[in-house]
């Protein structure tokens, strides 16, 4: 092997380069060209069609999480909008069910794709996204004129909520596509056939189940056991409705004993009860799917979820099936917040990578979704509500959808959201593990809420993890 | 195994056969049921699956030892087309066939080299090899991610060895095979008698040419065996792709099949996943069955030696 | 002599260069950085990892996650080893001094260590995702099928925090025992079939002819299986990773340490934690292979 010398020399040289620290090896590995923040430092020319200077020469990457919504929203609807205006701009499309084992090291190795939608089961951690200064600064967009009329700013089309619960560290840097509304879903055909009633108070809930249970003819609740996130959800917005909202901005706060007020403890004891007595056999080892399934096939009653769930089931749904939600029903006789409580939050988060190559054109594809075609389009492909404003007047939605968006105005302004899960992964996992142990009976309630507890506190006096405040 | 015992009165055997016999008997039955239980154990998840495979979603999600209804083929031709099972396939059989090849070649070289030419700084090499045995790969991951990624900036040859490249990952299994290859055929080397090799010396053969042509034919039982162990090892790889090859039409078997399975959640496509898993199995445990012989007494002699 | 010399000197380091220098570049060099990235704060792509010293290291101390994690490897490192090495001896001792003769194999002898060594063959990955599917917790699972048909409560294999982690251990018992019975069935092939049958002229039963004959002479390679075990059960990743709920749950009741430095480095994007992580892992796994080689009596690594 004569070769083989020559090219190990090479190799040597090289290795010898590499031996030296890690950090030094990150700074090579990362092209520092990529623009900070404004779209207007941008090196090809902007104008008020191109408000971010997308260059005609460079690909646009996009990442779509392959989950409830699948990804042909992006192939079929925003793409072919963006390539309208675009049309010598590349889009590379790829879709994945695991957004954090497959961009992860294109984030570690310096070349993130441009647009990607962190969402799912295992999406990246946002707060270390965002420490690393990963995430490109939208606020370009919000100024930027939206897509359908250049004297309105995008700004102005989208729910201020999105801008809200989209900061990270005073910037403007995740967009939220879609209107997450949460809630205890259960067939209204179900429901009408057997003369079941919409409990309104914790005790006509807790009765329901009993009949449920006592019918035999399918098992009263259930939640995605394998992801427990599904379970801690209506745990949280029942104890913001009993104790007011300040007690899911405490939790995000990182504030002392947040996660242990009486408002926790009602809830964490409710829901434990549920755990104890009404759960559908085998809960604990099922996910999302297996559980929404058994759902389908009329084998649980209720099961909380989000406004993404009607279109996930699409396939196995019987027709007649007709999702309904409602909302966390009157815990105490004095709860905080009234009847009709929400938990909304925009999801389906959307992220332009600051590093990325072409970051530019990953602002004006965001522009591009936020347009009212868009927007609608998305809505009728997926049953869903977008975070655009007016998106879908005039257009028919499926009866999860209207359920979901008549419970968002019957809520008004008493909306609740939290943020801790997005800023803090290590937290977000003690909690997850928690609440399985709460829900099978390994933890009592005030044990549960000691154990997160202890977590948030260890989080707080962590110096190497960023806070953040709401 | 000094004591042999050199009693061999053919009359006595017998008796002693027949006594034996007697005494040990019914043991038989148990002894059969015993090893019968633990195949059982073996196959029966096995055939489970494979059965699961023809079934449909119904099926799968109702009682799991039903007979499906009807034989349902298509999960095989979804598993194959739209799970790109056969692409994973193939990129497994193409990154192991050249890293345990290559694995081969420069291990055995480093290892006859260790084995038989004492010079200064043989053992520092020996150990420097030798303790990669016991390195936790898990500590060298993210450091690796780095040297792999850089491999794809050095000019000409970088767009072949970088990231999400074949060849990156071959060479990356080369390395982390070095190890235990050096290890078992440095020992294998230096049992093999030494007076073909000077004799041939002599006669004017050069060093490499020893090696070649006679030193690693007469090696070639521990070469075969340590073969199949890289081959085994390399095709279970799962944490190494995992982070180097990022582009799913690159992927290996093993990232493809825990790739199907969590996309079977969203998808409630279980009767593809059940395929898959069979296409996964079925070959090995044929290319197993075929080769069983050599791949037992292959293996055995790599470990006991 | 000279050249002589120089040509030997040449084929030394022409054989050795390829081996060496990919072997320092992929191996060497990242454990090396490893060592550093484990005294920064380093969490992905910022270009200047601050350094902290031994801070990780304080920190990783009171992670209680992480100190769960090292019982459980320690756990399999007793319990995987010994339940395998157990029953694989059996099978293997069964085998072939089984027969009606009590010294020759047993009948089908052939087939069984065929089977038996099937789930060697497979990958971990995807033994991991078969038995995602065995351990089903409802009827459509393959144990809790029956289970349930026989109207017991269905078994939470991978859900019950009491049953998950013993769950994990049978897949890796399934997964190793054909690989040691095939090889104690090679040790007992090497040992003269005349010592059994001079033992049991003396009237030695099986189990006496197991302790008195069979383990003394294999237990050289009961030794390197333990070994091999042992390092498997420090190295266990794929099965707990691919297999159990939330990647080492529930409720972390499987997580091991390789499933913990996977975790920090890659989802929680804390590359110096986790790279500290891995440097406690790297010297429970020399300290166990320098203790096992000290303890064997087979100074294997010696020559």
């Amino acid at each position: 092997m004569p070769h083989t010398p020559h090219i190990s020399r090479r190799e040597l040289l090289r290795g010898a380069a590499l031996v030296p620290v890690a950090g030094a090896l990150a700074a090579c590995a990362t092209p520092v060209a990529a623009p900070t923040s404004s779209g207007s430092a941008a090196p090809a020319a902007t104008s008020a069609a191109n408000p971010f200077g997308v260059a005609d020469a460079k690909p646009l990457e996009v990442w779509i999480f392959d989950g409830g919504f699948g990804q042909d929203y992006a192939k079929n609807i925003h793409q072919p909008l963006f390539k309208s205006k675009y049309p010598s701009v590349e889009i590379k499309h790829n879709a994945t069910k695991e957004i954090t084992k497959v961009l992860q090291p294109r984030f570690a190795g310096g070349n993130p794709p441009e647009v990607i939608d962190n969402s799912g089961a295992n999406f990246m951690d946002f707060g270390a996204l965002s420490q690393d200064s990963q995430l490109q600064d939208l606020t370009p967009l919000l100024d930027a004129p939206s897509w359908d009329d250049p004297n309105v700013k995008v700004r102005d089309t989208i729910d201020q909520s999105v801008i809200d619960v989209g900061m990270y560290d005073g910037k403007f840097s995740v967009l939220g596509y879609v209107n997450y509304i949460h809630g205890i879903w259960y067939s209204q055909k179900a429901f009408r056939d057997n003369g079941w009633q919409i409990p309104k108070t914790w005790d006509e809930f807790l009765a329901l189940c009993e009949t449920i249970k006592k019918s035999g003819k399918m098992a009263p609740f259930t939640y995605a056991g394998k992801f427990p996130q599904y379970l801690y959800e209506p745990l949280l917005t029942m104890a913001a409705k009993v104790g007011g909202n300040e007690v899911l901005v405490n939790i995000d706060n990182l504030e002392d004993g947040a996660w242990t007020t009486d408002a926790m403890k009602t809830a964490a004891t409710a829901w434990a009860e549920v755990g104890a007595k009404y759960l559908m056999q085998g809960t604990t080892g099922l996910d999302h799917v297996q559980t929404q399934t058994a759902q389908n096939k009329y084998k649980v009653a209720m099961l909380p979820s989000g406004s993404w769930l009607e279109n996930e089931q699409k396939g196995s749904a019987p027709d007649d099936f007709e999702y309904g939600m409602f909302p966390i029903p009157d815990v105490t006789g004095s709860d905080k917040m009234p009847y009709g409580t929400l938990h909304t939050q925009p999801g389906e988060n959307f992220i332009v990578s600051s590093r990325s190559a072409h970051p530019q054109a990953g602002l004006e594809y965001l522009r591009a979704m936020l347009s009212k075609k868009a927007a609608g389009d998305f809505s009728a492909m997926v049953r869903t509500v977008t975070v655009v404003k007016g998106a879908t007047e005039g257009r028919d939605i499926s009866p999860g959808v209207t359920s979901a968006t008549k419970a968002v105005a019957d809520a008004g302004a008493n909306a609740v959201y939290y943020r801790w899960f997005n800023w803090y992964g290590p937290l977000k996992d003690e909690a997850v593990a928690a609440t399985g142990e709460l829900m099978s009976g390994g933890l009592t309630p005030d044990k549960y809420l000691e154990r997160i507890q202890k977590k948030a506190d260890e989080i707080k006096g962590d110096s190497s993890i960023k806070k953040y405040q709401r | 195994m000094t004591t042999m015992i050199s009693w061999t009165a053919a009359t006595s055997r017998k008796i002693a056969r027949a006594e034996r016999r007697r005494r040990l008997g019914p043991l038989g039955l148990l002894t059969h049921l015993a090893l019968l239980i633990w195949t059982l154990l073996v196959i029966i998840p096995i055939l489970w699956t494979f059965l699961a495979s023809v079934k449909s979603e119904d099926e799968i999600f109702g009682d799991a030892w039903s007979l499906p209804a009807t034989l349902r083929w298509d999960n095989f031709a979804r598993a194959w087309e739209q799970a790109h099972i056969g692409q994973y396939m193939l990129n497994s059989v193409i990154v192991v066939a050249f890293s345990t090849f290559g694995t081969m070649l420069i291990g055995s070289m480093a290892a006859y080299v260790l084995a038989r030419y004492p010079f200064r700084g043989n053992r520092a090499v020996y150990l420097l090899f030798v303790s990669g045995l016991a390195f936790p790969v898990y500590l060298a991951l993210t450091p690796l991610f780095f040297v792999v990624q850089n491999m794809g900036t050095i000019p000409v040859i970088g767009p072949f060895i970088g990231l999400n490249t074949h060849a990156g990952v071959v060479l990356v299994y080369i390395a982390y095979s070095m190890p235990f290859t050096i290890f078992f055929l440095s020992a294998f080397f230096r049992t093999l008698p030494t007076a073909v090799g000077e004799a041939a010396m002599v006669d004017g053969a050069s060093h490499t040419r020893v090696f070649f042509q006679i030193m690693l034919p007469m090696a070639k039982p521990g070469i075969i065996s340590i073969t199949i162990f890289n081959i085994l090892g390399q095709w279970n790889q799962y944490q190494l792709p995992l982070i180097l090859l990022q582009e799913r039409d690159k992927w290996v078997l093993t990232m493809g099949i825990a790739d199907i399975s969590t996309a079977a959640g969203y998808d409630q496509d279980w009767s593809a996943l059940f395929a898959a898993l069979t296409l996964a199995i079925l070959p090995m445990l044929v290319v197993y069955t075929v080769f069983q012989r050599q791949i037992q007494s292959g293996l055995t002699s790599g470990a006991l030696k | 002599m000279l050249f002589h010399r120089y040509r030997r000197g040449l084929f030394i380091t022409s054989f050795l260069a390829a081996p060496v220098i990919l072997y320092l570049v992929y191996v060497i060099a990242p454990y090396a950085q490893a060592f550093y990235i484990a005294m920064t704060d380093w969490r992905g792509v910022t270009a200047t990892p601050r350094f902290i010293g031994l801070e990780n290291f304080v920190r990783l101390f009171h992670d209680s996650v992480f100190w769960k994690a090292v019982t459980h490897n320690a756990a399999l490192l007793v319990l995987l080893p010994l339940i395998t090495i157990v029953i694989a001896l059996f099978f293997a001792f069964l085998l072939n001094v089984g027969g009606p003769q009590g010294v020759t194999g047993i009948r089908g002898s052939k087939f069984y260590r065929v089977v038996f060594f099937f789930p060697q063959v497979l990958a971990v990955a995807v033994v991991a995702v078969l038995f995602q599917q065995v351990y089903r917790p409802d009827a459509s699972g393959m144990l809790n099928g029956p289970l349930m048909a026989l109207g017991l409560n269905p078994v939470g294999f991978l859900s019950d925090t009491d049953v998950a982690f013993w769950s994990v251990l049978a897949v890796m018992v399934w997964q190793a025992v054909g690989f040691y019975v095939v090889l104690f069935s090679a040790g007992l092939a090497s040992i003269p079939k005349d010592m059994f049958e001079a033992a049991q002229i003396d009237g030695a039963g099986r189990v006496s002819l197991f302790f008195r004959i069979t383990l003394p002479l294999l237990w050289d390679t009961v030794q390197v299986a333990w070994v091999y075990l042992g390092i498997l059960a420090l190295d266990v990743f794929a099965i707990v990773w691919v297999m159990t709920l939330q990647h080492g749950g529930p409720d972390r009741s499987t997580t091991v340490m390789a499933a913990e430095i996977y975790r920090n480095a890659f989802e929680h994007f804390r590359f110096g934690y986790a790279s500290a992580l891995g440097v406690v892992m790297f010297f429970f796994t020399v300290g166990f292979a320098i203790l096992s080689l000290r303890l064997s009596r087979r100074e294997r690594i010696e020559y």
